[in-house]
């Protein structure tokens, strides 16, 4: 039994049309990584099982521009490409234990970085949309952004009633880590917030549930 | 689209090709404000024919007293330059659009590289107003032929400060485009507006540096090229139309009193798009709009700018 009013037809239409092929057009597409031909420079991110898109963009080629790749050896899966990418990126290769420090690297090397440079990103959702947040400061589009889906399908969930990201949401339904609310994962992304809107899913008949199941792994 | 009725209040030669236009409202209201890098359409009535010609407006956005509108003399070109020039005097009314903004700054840019050549110095005129204001951080590198012939130079420097570069044909200057663009903070934006070439030159050095389409915008600052007769048939309103050598497709079919949506008139917005559905010499574009391959395809032609090689041309109008 599920629970009824508003709320409940929202994700009830949403499932009815993703069933049919309806694709929301906020949705963001990922693409495999390559490399623009057009550039002063490249930076490339990537962690986890991502570092497998790096190395398949070295696979392509060894640009002629400098190139930096700045690596996070933990990503939500367990795959740790280190010592490939220290053979294969003999030059410019940073590994870093934790995003974060990742992160900070990052906004170091956009400070003093021209136009020309361009970006790179593979890893899980939540680590993309971090790096484009990080970008955003430095007059970086997302769009200029060239992003490659890897890792984990997990969501960060925005709960439209607290303004809280939960992170690495894999259910369809989670409970909000800000103030516990049930939330249904909609398909709806913010590119502002890096984060898909999780919406009250037992707002009229409280403990009302529908199913819980893992459809992000 | 709306017009509005406009009065010329003063016109002075800035060099002896360039002829500054100030206009007010025929009542004497405020004008619609506008942003940098906007644009009106003139129409003339010239006897015999209408021109419609866009200008960039390039007074202050904060004065809604008065536009500004600076006109080169084009001899080698249709009508609607010279008419402004030898037929255009003080009290005279005119018609002109609302203002439209197809070159604005972006909100998102860090730092701003306006690079004009010639007359294509007016829409950044504006647009200053709009950076200074905003305390925004920008280059302007203006190129001309000498300073004789350059408009607005005193102007400017008194505007810009240490933020213009100013480089005369004659003196031998030009403008390093590679050393300019290759040296830019991330978040830089570039516009260009001036003549064919260099737009073409700046687009193409900002591209090969690896420069995101998002953070270059051009304005080509032409008018219509003049070309050789033809006869235009449109299919659904089943009449056919001669374009003159000095007229426009888009002049020519207004003329006909057949209705045709434009915008710019410079062949950048894409507004005035018609389908192709014969042609038996091939299409002259000389638009910003269609893409190369779509050019190459012939199914599209912007009737603002482009003309045909040929001499017959059905269009889906
Ligand atoms: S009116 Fe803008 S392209 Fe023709």
């Amino acid at each position: 039994m599920v629970g009824s009013g508003a709320v409940l037809s929202v994700w009830l239409i949403e499932e009815i049309n993703m069933e049919r092929g309806y694709w929301i057009k906020s949705k963001p597409v990922y693409t495999s990584l390559k490399w623009h031909e057009k550039a002063t420079s490249h930076l490339v991110l990537a962690t986890g099982i991502g570092g497998m898109a790096v190395l398949k963009l070295f696979q392509q080629m060894h640009p002629t521009q400098p190139v930096k790749v700045l690596y996070g050896k933990y990503g939500q899966m367990d795959a740790d490409y280190s010592d490939t990418l220290k053979m294969v990126v003999p030059e410019g290769l940073h590994i870093h234990k934790f995003d974060d420090a990742l992160l900070t690297q990052f906004q170091l090397e956009l400070r003093d970085a021209q136009m020309g440079l361009r970006i790179y990103v593979a890893g899980s959702e939540g680590f993309i949309w971090d790096v484009v947040a990080a970008a955003k400061p430095f007059g970086i589009q997302e769009m200029e952004i060239m992003k490659e889906q890897a890792d984990t399908l997990a969501r960060s969930v925005y709960c439209v009633h607290c303004k809280t990201i939960s992170k690495y949401v894999t259910t369809n339904i989670t409970a909000c880590c800000g103030c516990e609310r049930m939330l249904f994962v909609r398909d709806h992304f913010s590119r502002n917030l890096g984060a898909y809107m999780g919406l009250m899913v037992d707002a009229e008949s409280p403990g009302e549930l529908p199913a819980i199941e893992e459809i992000y792994p | 689209m709306s017009t509005i009725n406009v009065k010329v209040a003063a016109i002075e030669a800035v060099t002896p090709l360039i002829k500054h236009f100030t206009l007010v409202h025929e009542d004497g209201s405020e004008l619609p404000s506008f942003s940098g890098g906007s644009h009106i359409v003139v129409t003339m009535d010239a006897e015999g024919r209408t021109y419609r010609n866009p200008y960039s407006l390039m007074g202050s956005p904060t004065d809604t007293q008065a536009y500004h509108i600076s006109v080169r003399r084009q001899e080698s070109s249709r009508g609607g330059s010279l008419f402004m020039h030898e037929h255009v005097h003080v009290g005279m009314r005119l018609k002109i659009t609302h203002p439209v903004n197809l070159f604005s700054l972006s909100k998102l840019a860090h730092k701003h590289i306006l690079i004009a050549g010639g007359i294509g110095i007016t829409p950044f005129m504006s647009q200053i107003e709009d950076l200074k204001r905003v305390g925004a951080d920008y280059e302007l590198h203006y190129a001309f032929r000498a300073y004789e012939q350059a408009a607005f130079v005193n102007e400017l420097e008194e505007m810009c400060e240490g933020h213009l570069h100013c480089y005369a044909d004659s003196q031998g200057e030009r403008i390093d485009l590679n050393a300019l663009l290759s040296q830019q903070p991330l978040g830089s934006h570039v516009y260009v507006c001036g003549p064919s070439p260099m737009v073409v030159a700046v687009l193409e050095t900002a591209r090969n540096l690896g420069w995101p389409e998002n953070n270059i915008h051009n304005e080509e600052f032409s008018s219509p090229p003049v070309g050789e007769p033809f006869k235009v048939q449109l299919a659904k309103s089943d009449i056919e139309i001669q374009v003159p050598a000095e007229m426009s497709m888009l002049e020519a079919i207004e003329a006909a009193g057949v209705k045709a949506d434009s915008l710019c008139r410079g062949g950048v917005c894409g507004r005035c798009e018609l389908t192709v559905l014969e042609t038996d010499g091939g299409i002259e574009h000389h638009d910003h709009y269609l893409s190369d391959s779509e050019k190459v395809s012939c199914r599209s032609i912007m009737p603002c700018v482009s003309r045909t090689k040929g001499k017959r041309l059905v269009l889906d109008l």
